[in-house]
């Protein structure tokens, strides 16, 4: 059973709300979702999860990745059903060959596209009313040994930008590439089954521009505007097809 | 416990963040990796770090391929065989 959610009706009120709009590329509208420990939050979003996401929970091994998806997967239920008109109880998703949520009302697929991202306190939900999507979003925080990862992950020119780089702008440029490039492999459904070494964001990215048109047919016969949608907190892309490719979903 | 297993169990206590773990909890084999909150990001550096320390090549492909620390001594088993 899930709580009735007509379009606005019956959702948490506005002093609740663990969601906002962040930004709005093209045709493309980006939620932020704040996933920081709430309980009146968290118990308001239980409330919005079918029987399947709820035994999905019960997997979770630790609180925080627990929270971070049922908090992520309300909102994503909460913005669905304002932009389709529907009811949260008709609200149910199917899952791509590679696991990419896809939403289906009453049953049947829908003219609108969605993806989701989550990393520490910060999720991302992104919706597009043209064709597919993809988001990511890295918690600026400090990691270990991603200077080893550069060889695997990367493409020539994007190490040569990385090595003319150190410090806080090595992490930034390195997390702005891989959201990029990971927003791309979301949007295609194929997630980390993509070998990210074999593509690169697009040039005039590389030259340190916020946006930049994607075109790879060996991998995708779409054209794919991607989007640097990072701020101070967290760094994060969005990609989303500019053209249609015919029908084709992994 | 296999050398593997044991040198993997070190690594991965010091440097595969493991969100909400408690410090010094013996890590189950088994569980999967999404299900303990590890990222994509996080878990392709771990791979190709505990690669490097077994001299094995990783690919991301293989990466996608492995869900749990379980599957990754299993790999690295595979790997050194
Ligand atoms: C799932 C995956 C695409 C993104 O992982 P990530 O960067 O850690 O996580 P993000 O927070 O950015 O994205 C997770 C969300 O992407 C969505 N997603 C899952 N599979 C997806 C796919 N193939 N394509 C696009 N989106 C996908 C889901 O909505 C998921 O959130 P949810 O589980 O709360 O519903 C990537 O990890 C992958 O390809 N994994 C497969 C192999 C694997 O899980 N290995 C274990 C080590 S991580």
């Amino acid at each position: 059973m899930t709580a009735g959610l007509q379009g606005d009706r019956g959702m948490p009120g506005d002093d609740l709300r663990w969601w906002r709009p962040y930004c709005s590329p093209g045709p493309v509208e980006v939620f932020h979702v704040a996933l920081v420990p709430h309980s009146g939050r968290e118990a308001a979003a239980w409330t919005l999860l079918d029987t399947e996401e709820r035994r999905r929970c019960r997997r979770f091994l630790y609180p925080a990745p627990r929270r971070q998806f049922v908090l992520s997967r309300a909102a994503l239920r909460a913005v669905l059903c304002v932009a389709l008109g529907c009811d949260n109880g008709e609200l149910t998703f199917e899952f791509s060959r590679y696991g990419k949520p896809i939403p289906l009302v009453g049953g049947d697929r829908v003219a609108l596209h969605c993806n989701i991202s989550h990393s520490g306190s910060h999720g991302l939900v992104a919706l597009s009313h043209r064709g597919r999507v993809g988001v990511d979003v890295e918690e600026r925080r400090p990691r270990k040994n991603l200077e080893d990862l550069v060889e695997t992950v990367f493409g020539p020119e994007e190490r040569a930008l990385l090595a003319r780089l150190q410090g806080k702008r090595w992490l930034d440029t390195f997390l702005a590439l891989w959201t990029a490039k990971e927003a791309l492999a979301k949007a295609w459904g194929m997630g980390l089954r993509t070998d990210f070494s074999t593509f690169q964001v697009p040039s005039e990215m590389l030259r340190g521009e916020r946006t930049g048109l994607f075109r790879c047919p060996r991998i995708s016969n779409a054209t794919w505007r991607l989007e640097d949608i990072g701020c101070d907190d967290l760094a994060a892309a969005v990609a989303y097809e500019e053209d249609r490719e015919a029908g084709r979903e992994f | 416990m296999s050398s593997t297993e044991e040198r993997i169990r070190a690594l991965v206590d010091e440097n595969l963040e493991i969100d909400g773990r408690p410090p010094g909890r013996p890590l189950d084999l088994d569980s999967s990796l999404r299900d303990s909150g590890v990222s994509s990001l996080d878990f392709v550096a771990f791979a190709k770090l505990v690669a490097q320390e077994f001299g094995v090549e990783v690919s991301m492909e293989e990466c996608a391929s492995i869900n749990s620390v379980g599957e990754l001594i299993e790999f690295l088993d595979a790997k050194a065989a």
